[in-house]
């Protein structure tokens, strides 16, 4: 399903001393299938922004197309609980929002709420805890008895139980060690791949950001400060600095050889294999010269 | 969730925010003792212009008061209704057949009401004007002297302090909770009264998880920072007893003698 924002905006606490416009302007458009990142300092808008996408949040003015749903300022969707079952968000730390005795009932809770069968629901349970990286033992067992980093993945396959077409990911590796960011990360964007996701990444990683996009958008201060693929976003360091953001790592490798070398290099190099192909045969140029 | 005002102090730079947090404390005290003297048209005057000024000089939004008032506003009907046609007092006014209703019901409804009114209106205006902080300072310093029969007035405003900072944090966890519970399918607000309440178990259940939590690492980072309950420690904010506070307490003794002399 395309999402299609057209000048969105929202301000919370509407008529009070504490009114705070936290969305202003948004245009965006997200098409179907695509790998969608978000990025922006802390209170930037990131979160307001995609509670919208699901009906969470109504905007204050402006609208929010998704697939056939229409939401608009002022109006009531009546369909919200339809729309919900296509866009599955996984909020920042969802390890909160576990509750049930066992796990493979928290699992199901979602499903089970969109009318999916007991059968079908718990045979998703079981498919899932392996794909999160846990196996069939656990589905038995109490949440609360899990580690933080176990919790989290639990509470992501009760996100993924419920078969979204449109992921929202809102930080969902904050906190974690580094082999478990790998991990969810790579579960996203397999998931993402073999089932034609539309994938929206809240991050604050650059690396992620350049590794998984189709396109970026950059918020700052309630508005979309920069947008377009990763190399068009990675190529203005400049840009960036600016809104105190920083490029990947791979990125800033990339330009300091080219520096030290002088020679241009393509700028769509972000993962790491890539920078150190990229920088292995600049050497063998550089021998044979 | 955003109704709830308890606790919810909005900033001012009034008369009223201005008073040291002991003077409106007793002030909110000594008026809910004060409503009782009033048992006349003209002393409910006097007590609701006493109100309204109060209200006035606050500065504050009115819809803050009203807000306030909204939860209550069922009881006071409620209260209102029942004396009208409970009380059978002086001349009858109408006769419904089943029902009838006197004079003296209706007075007596109305003024049962206002008395209310006022109580509410003020205590808002304490915790709309004081933060939440100032009221626990004022109620510790106000409580001092029982110290010395051995009640634990620091470890009470302590508890109090905490439940009042975590009221706000609460609420946002709430929310929180709820709208990816919401995100999973849950229905809150519609639905028949025993699926409503079966779907507060996904909301509460981590609410308590959390808040448990949060009680612990609370304690923890206490201990870690040496607390070690209230013995030879002193406050950050030292409250002032001003002119303005006394002017208060003026005002306040003026409209006591004024119903004592008004009642009837």
């Amino acid at each position: 399903m395309d999402i299609t924002v057209k000048e969105l905006e929202h301000s919370y606490n509407r008529g009070t001393p504490f009114e705070r416009n936290a969305l202003k302007n948004i245009n965006l458009s997200i098409p179907s299938g695509t790998f969608q990142t978000i990025i922006g300092h802390t209170g930037s808008g990131k979160s307001t922004l995609i509670q919208h996408l699901n009906g969470l949040l109504k905007p204050s003015a402006g609208s929010i197309q998704i697939g056939d749903f229409l939401i608009r300022a002022g109006e009531k969707e009546k369909r919200l609980k339809a729309l919900r079952k296509h866009v599955g968000i996984v909020f920042q730390y969802p390890e909160h929002q576990l509750f049930e005795e066992t796990i493979e009932k928290d699992i199901i809770f979602g499903p089970l709420n969109f009318g999916v069968p007991l059968e079908e629901a718990k045979q998703r349970a079981a498919k899932l805890i392996h794909q999160v990286g846990l196996d069939e033992s656990y589905l038995e067992r109490s949440p609360f008895d899990l580690s933080g980093g176990q919790m989290r993945r639990v509470a992501i396959a009760g996100v993924l139980a419920m078969k979204p077409s449109i992921l929202i990911l809102d930080e969902p590796t904050a906190g974690l060690d580094p082999r478990g960011r790998r991990e969810i990360m790579g579960l996203f964007y397999r998931l993402h791949q073999e089932e034609g996701l539309t994938t929206i990444l809240v991050t604050h990683s650059m690396e992620d950001a350049a590794h998984y996009s189709d396109n970026i958008v950059i918020m700052e201060k309630g508005g979309i400060a920069l947008q377009g693929n990763a190399e068009h976003i990675f190529a203005d360091s400049d840009a960036l600095k600016a809104l105190s953001l920083d490029v990947p790592e791979t990125v800033q490798f990339i330009h300091r050889l080219e520096e030290r070398f002088d020679r241009k290099l393509p700028h769509s190099v972000f993962s790491l294999d890539a920078a150190v192909d990229a920088a292995l045969t600049i050497l063998q140029k550089e021998e044979k010269s | 969730m955003q109704n709830i005002i308890i606790g919810q102090y909005v900033p001012g730079q009034s008369f009223i925010h201005k008073l040291d947090p002991r003077a409106k404390l007793l002030t909110a005290f000594l008026f809910v003792i004060i409503v009782f003297l009033a048992n006349n048209w003209l002393t409910y005057a006097l007590l609701g212009a006493f109100t309204l000024i109060a209200v006035f000089v606050s500065r504050l939004p009115l819809r803050y008061i009203y807000n306030g008032l909204k939860p209550i506003l069922l009881v006071i009907i409620l209260t209102f209704l029942l004396h009208v046609f409970l009380t059978k007092e002086g001349p009858l006014l109408f006769d419904f057949g089943f029902l009838e209703v006197y004079e003296g019901g209706v007075k007596q409804g109305v003024f049962i009401s206002l008395r209310l009114l006022f109580l509410i209106m003020i205590t808002s205006l304490l915790t709309l004007t004081t933060t939440p902080i100032d009221i626990t300072v004022g109620i510790e310093s106000l409580l001092g002297p029982m110290k010395k029969i051995g009640l634990p007035v620091h470890e009470f405003a302590l508890m109090m302090s905490i439940a009042l900072r975590f009221i706000p944090t609460l609420l946002e966890e709430t929310e929180k909770i709820m709208k990816a519970q919401s995100a999973r399918g849950a229905q809150f607000s519609s639905g028949p009264i025993k699926e409503r309440l079966k779907s507060i178990v996904p909301l509460l259940v981590p609410l308590f998880v959390s808040a448990f939590k949060r009680a612990e690492d609370l304690a923890m980072a206490m201990e870690a920072r040496g607390y070690r309950g209230g013995e030879g420690r002193t406050s950050i904010r030292l409250l002032k007893w001003s002119g303005k506070d006394t002017t208060l307490f003026i005002i306040l003794l003026m409209l006591s003698v004024g119903l004592l002399l008004l009642r009837s």
